[in-house]
């Protein structure tokens, strides 16, 4: 890991899906691609380990939530493109809903910042 | 988790992609080439973490351990090539014979009839208790008062076996045939392949004369003549068209077993209720819910009425069954032996393979304890030993499918005809999946529970204290396991039974050759003749063409004695009521009956039958003559006891019919078999034209050294030359005639002793494999014995001992499980006592010294080993 990482936050477990359902909204992407939108996307905040992004992928593919084929990238390079299928548009909105209500709980549990905390 | 087809290597490529657009990233912001590469693959991280983890969550992970097990498997089985092929071939042994048997089983005993609604088609008989007589045939009258007034049948139909002469166009011959009621066929639900059955009118007896022909006899005698119907053809000298052909594989089993299939049927049996023959066999549909039982009740009220009203009915009731029984006749007692012994063979096979697992897997105990130490899960070891068990049980299961199919073709050759009528789909050979199912599932439950079995002790994390050295000999004096001895006990008693139940059939059989059936057989051809048509009409005519046939035969070289006869011993029985002058007036429902022989002069000299007094048969014997009879001892004594039986007379047939003097006394003939005995029978001479019968057989003796076979071509000439229109029909030595009628017991014998010799090899290995495992256990202790001074027979008794034991367990259990079991088949005996003690002596020498041999010999290699040699070994 370079040091401009080690303050970055470690991604809690199971949003790695979430965040890789909402960046293939905008369209198809490769790997490489979804890794530096979600990067770029959370202000540099998120570290995502970019090891960690493939057998994800392989997972949500595997359940049918994305698509992918083999393409060409903007600088001509092969790579395999990633698609939202109509389950996976479901899908996202379900653990969009998931995730608000638990961010609510989990906010409501910590209450107001305390002040010193 | 598998349903991606996604291979690694596609993976990999996509990694790899992404490196190199990460790092063509770098460089836009500046990195130099080598710098973005590096910092490419740091950012990644682990990508050989990240292909395990993609790896491990596809279905590649379980495909490449399946291969790998299956792989490992194969190299192990064939590292083992004698524990391999032990195994392999028990399997196949026990899988083939049981599909055999089962096959036989389910064809002839379970199996569907082929008809529409089998389930509600019975056989309908009739019986008559005062006489003990069964299974008799029935009269058209009372076929249509059960039909019309039982209210338990759909519909009944009739047939009637009989023979049929074709001539006209080839060589003329005699076929077995039916007349049957126009209802039979739809009766059933059979459709001809070409025309039609017969129509309603067609049973009446004025209507034209109509035939449907049998396959067989389309494609033989007609060429398969695309045009047959409508074709005239020449039947028992009087002219039928034929209607319809009936398929190839039409099944007989509508009818008794003992009976051949037809090569035609001939339309013209009338259900009239006026009519009292008693020639028919019916065949009933019941109606639907309608129990075979509860249709018996109603016939038995309606067969009471009947007898009120017709004098000729008197003391007959109907016995009926489902046909699907009676197509299985006598071979149930049979079949169940048979079923019950090769039962037991496929537990000792079971027993065997299992026991040969249980040992390798102690010998493999060091092998798992160093896989666990290796890092080997529980569960992949046992998925491992699961695959090497499942292999094993494949390669038995594919070498059994391969006996079965050799054992049911040389089961079908070997077959007597009563079984094959019993079991018509046997003949197409392994008859059910269902059989080689069970048979499979078996063994295969058997060869992964004693595979898993030494996996799951040794999978344990504990195991052997973690001794690699796990299954080599040591000092300490090492028990057979318990699981083991239960398993050499249960084969040794399993394998016991079989031998006794094989010991008592060739008992059996050795007293039906022995028994004196009161003829000889030797040397000794019959033959068939039909004399039918219009030339024939006359008894007269008859006996001319038979005085030329017989006169034709004698002048033949290498011939006796001729005669002719209606009826033959062992095959034919003709039982008929008759009175005697001394008691005309039997209580009805009593008269006394006898089989009736019509006989030529020569007929006892023929048949080797010894005259006790009197006379026999000769020229004086005519139709002016006194009328006569010869009778049987037995006839003789039931009737005129203590009294000299010459010129008593006795009246067979109508009142009209004359009374006969008894001329002669002869022997009496065991002509239902041994296993009924001695019966009544009279013989009468054909030359008076006595009532009903007309003789059909001619029964040649050859003289010393002449086999009766080789003269059947020149005998059928003499035939042929007294008249060529006469055909001639089932030519056979009266030794095969006599043989087949033990055909079925000859059956079983030889299944039996095959069962028996496979159970006593797989026993006697199964405790070779258990002595063999202990001794190896023990060389140590035995070598330090011997070292010590210990005399050899001390060192052989010490092995010998567990032999022993386990065998004097076994035959303890299987000789009392024996005396219980054989009961059962005492219906298939003959001349031997089911616990007899010869036999059961014999199969405890036989399974007695085959143990201590199969003991002897790895006791003998523990013993000739040089002590020092084996101690030098630890």
């Amino acid at each position: 890991m370079s040091t401009q990482d080690t303050n970055r936050l470690e991604l809690l477990q199971g949003t790695l899906d979430l965040l890789i359902l909402r960046t293939l909204i905008f369209g198809a992407q490769h790997g490489q691609g979804i890794a530096r939108a979600i990067q770029q996307t959370s202000g540099r905040e998120l570290l995502v380990e970019h090891g960690a992004l493939y057998p994800a992928l392989q997972r949500l593919e595997d359940r049918g939530w994305i698509s992918a084929r083999w393409g060409t990238s903007a600088t001509n390079r092969k790579a395999r493109f990633y698609t939202l299928t109509a389950a996976g548009r479901k899908q996202l909105a379900k653990e969009r809903t998931k995730w608000k209500r638990l961010v609510a709980a989990i906010d409501r549990i910590l209450g107001p910042e305390l002040a010193g905390g | 988790m598998w349903q991606s087809g996604r291979r690694p290597s596609d993976f990999s490529a996509e990694i790899d992609a992404h490196i190199e657009l990460e790092a063509e990233r770098l460089r836009q912001e500046g990195l130099t080439e080598a710098e973005a590469a590096v910092a490419a693959r740091r950012k990644f991280g682990n990508v050989t973490r990240a292909e395990e983890r993609f790896y491990e969550s596809g279905r590649w992970l379980w495909w490449d351990h399946l291969t790998q097990d299956i792989r490992f498997s194969l190299r192990n089985l064939a590292n083992a090539p004698a524990f391999t092929a032990v195994a392999v071939l028990t399997l196949a042994l026990g899988i083939g014979a049981t599909t055999v048997i089962f096959s036989a089983v389910y064809a002839a005993l379970l199996k569907p009839l082929p008809f529409a609604n089998p389930g509600r088609l019975v056989a309908v008989w009739k019986q008559n208790p005062s006489h003990g007589w069964t299974w008799n045939n029935v009269t058209p009258a009372e076929l249509v008062a059960w039909r019309d007034e039982s209210g338990a049948f759909d519909d009944m139909a009739a047939f009637a076996p009989t023979s049929c002469v074709l001539t006209g166009g080839g060589e003329p011959e005699d076929d077995p045939c039916e007349q049957v009621s126009s209802n039979l066929f739809p009766l059933l639900g059979v459709s001809p392949i070409r025309g039609r059955v017969f129509s309603a009118d067609e049973g009446r007896p004025d209507s034209a004369r109509v035939v449907i022909l049998s396959y067989g006899l389309w494609q033989r005698r007609f060429g398969g003549d695309d045009r047959i119907i409508g074709r005239v053809i020449e039947v028992n000298n009087l002219m039928y068209s034929v209607v319809g052909v009936m398929p190839e594989k039409l099944p007989h089993s509508y009818a008794p077993p003992d009976l051949s299939a037809p090569a035609l049927w001939v339309a013209g049996l009338t259900l009239s209720p006026t009519r009292f023959w008693n020639d028919y066999v019916g065949i009933g549909r019941l109606k639907a819910g309608m129990s075979v039982t509860a249709a018996a009740r109603r016939m038995d009220a309606v067969s009471a009425r009947l007898t009120g009203q017709y004098a000729v009915l008197t003391g007959w009731n109907p016995q009926v069954m489902s046909l699907r029984r009676e197509v299985s006749g006598d071979i149930r007692p049979a079949l169940a032996v048979l079923m019950g012994a090769v039962f037991f063979v496929l537990l000792i096979a079971c027993g065997n393979v299992a026991n040969l697992l249980l040992a390798r897997g102690v010998a493999r105990a060091g092998e798992f304890t160093m896989r666990g130490a290796l890092g080997a899960t529980r569960g992949r070891v046992v998925r491992q030993l699961l695959a090497e068990s499942l292999l094993l049980a494949l390669a038995g299961g594919v070498a059994g499918i391969v006996v079965a199919y050799a054992g049911c073709k040389s089961l079908i050759a070997a077959a007597p005809p009563v079984l094959l009528n019993s079991a018509p789909g046997l003949a197409t050979g392994v008859g059910d999946l269902r059989v080689l199912v069970f048979a499979l599932a078996t063994t295969l439950a058997t060869t992964v529970l004693f595979g898993l079995t030494p996996a799951l002790q040794g999978a344990r994390p504990r195991t052997a204290s973690a001794r690699l050295d796990a299954g080599r000999p040591s000092l300490r004096r090492v028990p057979i396991p318990p699981a083991r001895s239960t398993l050499i006990v249960s084969e040794v008693a399993l394998a016991v039974i079989v031998l006794v139940g094989a010991g008592l059939m060739v008992r059996t059989l050795a007293g039906l050759n022995r028994a004196d059936r009161g003829f000889s057989a030797a040397q000794v051809l019959t033959l068939r003749v039909s004399l039918t048509g219009d030339q024939y009409a006359t008894p007269l005519a008859q006996e001319q063409f038979l005085e030329r046939a017989v006169a034709g035969i004698k002048a033949l070289p290498g011939v006796d004695a001729v005669s002719v006869s209606r009826g033959l011993p062992v095959t034919g029985w003709a039982g008929l009521l008759f009175i005697t002058y001394d008691h005309p007036n039997p209580p009805s429902g009593n008269w006394p009956d006898a089989n009736y022989v019509v006989v030529g002069p020569d007929y006892f000299r023929v048949m080797g039958i010894p005259l006790r007094r009197g006379r026999t048969f000769d020229g004086r014997d005519i139709e002016d003559a006194p009328k006569v009879v010869i009778v049987n001892e037995h006839l003789a004594r039931t009737y005129w006891p203590g009294q000299n039986p010459i010129g008593k007379l006795l009246r067979v047939g109508p009142p009209a019919s004359p009374w006969r003097s008894v001329a002669g006394v002869v022997g009496d003939v065991l002509t239902r078999g041994p296993e009924v005995g001695r019966l009544s029978e009279m013989y009468l001479p054909y030359q008076q034209y006595p009532w009903l019968m007309v003789p059909e057989h001619m029964v040649v003796h050859t003289a010393p050294g002449v086999a009766p076979a080789s003269v059947a071509h020149a005998v059928t000439d003499a035939i042929h030359s007294a008249d060529p229109r006469v055909p001639v029909a089932d030519i056979e030595p009266m030794e095969r005639i006599v043989r087949e009628s033990a055909g079925l017991q000859r059956l079983v014998m030889n299944l039996l002793l095959a069962f028996a010799g496979l159970a006593l090899v797989l026993s006697a290995l199964g405790i070779f494999g258990v002595l063999a495992y202990t001794v190896s256990q023990r060389t140590r202790e035995i070598s330090v014995r011997a070292a010590l001074g210990a005399p050899p027979r001390a060192l052989l008794h010490l092995v010998c001992r567990d032999a022993a034991l386990l065998t004097g367990a076994g035959l303890g259990i299987g000789l009392a499980a024996a005396f219980l079991l054989t009961r059962l088949m005492a219906g298939l005996l003959y001349g031997v006592n089911p616990a007899d003690p010869l036999t059961f002596g014999a199969a405890t020498v036989i399974l007695g010294c085959t143990s201590l041999l199969a003991a002897f010999l790895p006791a003998r290699q523990a013993i000739v080993a040089d002590p020092g040699l084996a101690l030098r070994h630890e």
